[in-house]
């Protein structure tokens, strides 16, 4: 069941019509309890699939919430180890949630990668996504990972080349994580027309699931990534700024987290239903 | 060897948006470097602004204090005051050719932030510095050139407020406008392919001083002596000298305090190999991979990584790895204004510091070379209030 989690539950949507909605949460952040709660309702509220990091001392692909998230998590004491803990119990509660281990790569690195993939695939998660891991350096890990019935997430931009993107598809597992503008998390998306053109591109270039994160904040942008002809989005930073500001007690935020989480998922839905009814403008 | 590596260190360890500059930087390297036109550029601008060669300098009377002879190859006379101007202006140039508008980075002591606005007026480039902002606090005379120089300074507030985080910072900004924007590593450190340019740009050091000692001593040193943490300096100066064996090559680190991992930058002593601001480096960090700040009073030893290529150096046995602890720091900034009259920079002082403390490391017939990285007048305050408070129980 481990193995084939991530590509029934893209099946799944497909087959209901809906985009997955991607959530990425940085653990511990500010303590573990919270972390657990946080992941809940986004479960409960239209996350399909949970993006776990685990926090890093210098996220450099990270925007600056994301950045304060890491180092409150790191301030808190949370270790790797900790965070795939929560990993295992997250599938427990929530067997049909496929899991994806973010972190950057010194983290695998020191641990071992064979022995940081044993853990991940021990917590029951399906597979890593690693930011400052590029398909050049990814490439001596992905059979490893493919042994272990692992995915290890490859990322596109929009300044990949499309000879790159060629390689990049290829190597693909699990889905493929386009980032949609040029910077960091957190980071507003301020227009989608630019990264609607990116989504068909690679879309054509590859036949695996699409996923559209960075910068997406609101039902309106994952509706029209969504339409644009992607998979799904991920959503990240826009989460942990809701509880972020509300320091006394970031419980009160999951109200707010709940809704924002429904109405991304909404837009994950509108924009499928969107694109099904557009004429397709090849004839 | 593997492109971009140094035996196992190396490599390009980036977030997939910022590989295309990578690459597209690669290329321009190998393209324009060689050509006629560049290089007659660049050691043009070396010499007429920039003051190349630097003199080696026989430090006679620091020599009788020693015990064998000391040359100081004279990196402290190139304009700016230090080194770093070998590598911007060679940056900068390139970012020209290259169509860039802009260019970025980080400083701590401000030595390259410094160098980066010079380099960048001259070749007619915007300047943004990020900078730490207890490095802005520490470093005030510097930012106040770099202002007035015409560079926009940005105090980078995250993590602790070091070199470290302003390192995260630039990478951060590059990400968002690396078309336009070249970002210009001051060191041997970050991805493929910046410690490869870095080093080449700083060799110009090494060649200078291999011409200069053969005809002052008709033989190659038995020695140099350079500081760093990056590996700039070092590695400029020890570039034309890696395959001569008979020539002992010293890397001295920030000791700090004590050589102990909360006081310290010592990460050849203290660290491991681990990934750290896109390449794969000794870096101080801990049982996890979580980075640990360094701790020095010199703010350009203050990171917590070894560029990979003298990573690998220092690994395969061809470097000696070594350190200088702050208070042999100060002693040697006192010898070398009291033997020579030259007033050494913090980092500059670890070298010296490191040929005071260990006369047995050098035999009295050894011709030493220290690379007198640059100069201290940056340092009069801090030298000045540390000495107040070591000497004070």
């Amino acid at each position: 069941m481990n193995s084939t989690l991530l590509e029934e539950k893209f099946e799944g949507l497909r087959r209901r019509f809906e985009g997955a909605h991607v959530a990425h949460v940085y653990y511990g952040d500010p303590c573990e309890r919270f972390s657990l709660k946080l992941i809940e309702t986004l479960c409960e509220n239209g996350a399909d699939i949970i993006e776990l990091g685990i926090p890093f001392s210098d996220p450099i692909a990270d925007g600056p919430i994301f950045q304060a998230a890491c180092e409150r998590a790191l301030k808190n004491g949370v270790t790797p180890a900790r965070c795939l803990e929560a990993a295992r119990k997250l599938r427990d509660s929530y067997a049909e949630t496929p899991i994806i281990i973010t972190t950057y790569f010194n983290v695998p690195y020191i641990m071992g990668f064979h022995k940081f993939m044993d853990y991940v695939r021990a917590a029951g998660a399906q597979g890593v996504l690693i930011p400052d891991l590029p398909v050049e350096e990814a490439e001596p890990y992905l059979n490893l990972a493919a042994k272990k019935q692992l995915h290890i997430i490859l990322q596109v931009a929009p300044t990949t080349s499309e000879r790159r993107l060629r390689r990049i598809a290829n190597s693909a597992s699990g889905f493929l994580y386009l980032i949609s503008l040029e910077g960091v998390t957190g980071t507003t998306l301020k227009r989608t027309d630019a990264i609607k053109r990116v989504v068909k591109k690679v879309k054509a270039k590859s036949a695996i699931p699409l996923v559209v994160g960075f910068g997406i904040m609101d039902g309106k942008r994952a509706e029209a990534i969504v339409a644009a002809g992607a998979d799904g989005v991920a959503v990240g930073s826009a989460y942990t700024k809701i509880y972020a500001e509300r320091r006394g007690n970031p419980l009160d935020a999951l109200p707010e987290i709940a809704g924002l989480a429904h109405e991304i998922k909404l837009g994950c839905i509108l924009g499928l239903h969107k694109r099904q009814s557009t004429p397709s403008t090849c004839f | 060897m593997k492109r971009g590596r140094y035996g196992r260190y190396g490599g390009m360890y980036v977030g997939e948006v910022l590989v295309h500059a990578l690459l597209e930087l690669e290329e321009a390297f190998k393209r324009i470097y060689p050509t006629e036109e560049f290089q007659r550029e660049f050691h043009g601008l070396l010499r007429d602004y920039g003051g190349r060669p630097t003199p080696l300098y026989y430090a006679r009377n620091f020599s009788k204090l020693v015990g064998f002879k000391v040359y100081l190859k004279r990196e402290d006379l190139l304009c700016g005051g230090s080194h770093k101007l070998n590598n911007a202006l060679g940056q900068a140039l390139l970012a020209k050719k290259m169509g860039k508008r802009r260019l970025i980075t980080e400083t701590a002591a401000g030595q390259h932030g410094l160098a980066t606005v010079m380099a960048g007026n001259v070749c007619g480039l915007e300047t943004e510095i990020f900078m730490g902002i207890k490095d802005v606090q520490r470093q005030a005379s510097n930012v106040k050139k770099m202002v007035l120089l015409g560079a926009k300074v940005k105090p980078v507030k995250a993590g602790a407020g070091v070199l470290k985080d302003a390192v995260s910072e630039t990478l951060r900004e590059w990400a968002a406008c690396s078309r336009t924007t070249h970002y210009l590593i001051g060191s041997t450190v970050g991805p493929h392919p910046f410690p490869e340019i870095v080093a080449t740009f700083q060799s110009i050091i090494g060649e200078e001083l291999r011409k200069q000692v053969l005809e002052k001593e008709g033989r190659l040193p038995d020695a140099i002596v350079a500081c760093g943490s990056g590996g700039s300096n070092a590695l400029g100066a020890f570039r034309p000298f890696i395959k001569e064996k008979s020539v002992r090559l010293y890397f001295v680190e920030g000791g700090g305090e004590s050589r102990g991992a909360e006081n310290s930058a010592a990460a050849f002593q203290l660290g491991s190999p681990g990934v750290l601001h896109g390449g794969l480096m000794m870096v101080l960090q801990d049982t996890w991979g979580q980075i640990r700040p360094s701790k020095t009073r010199a703010a350009g030893l203050n990171y917590p990584g070894r560029g990979p290529e003298i990573s690998h150096l220092c690994e395969v046995g061809r470097v000696k790895p070594c350190y200088a602890l702050d208070h042999e720091v100060f002693k040697a900034v006192r010898m070398m204004c009291r033997t020579e009259g030259l007033i050494p920079a913090l980092e500059t002082a670890h070298a010296v510091a490191y040929v005071l403390s260990n006369p047995d490391e050098f035999d009295p017939d050894d011709v030493v070379v220290i690379n007198y990285s640059g100069r201290g007048d940056k340092d009069v305050e801090t030298i000045l209030r540390c000495e107040r408070e070591l000497n004070t129980p």
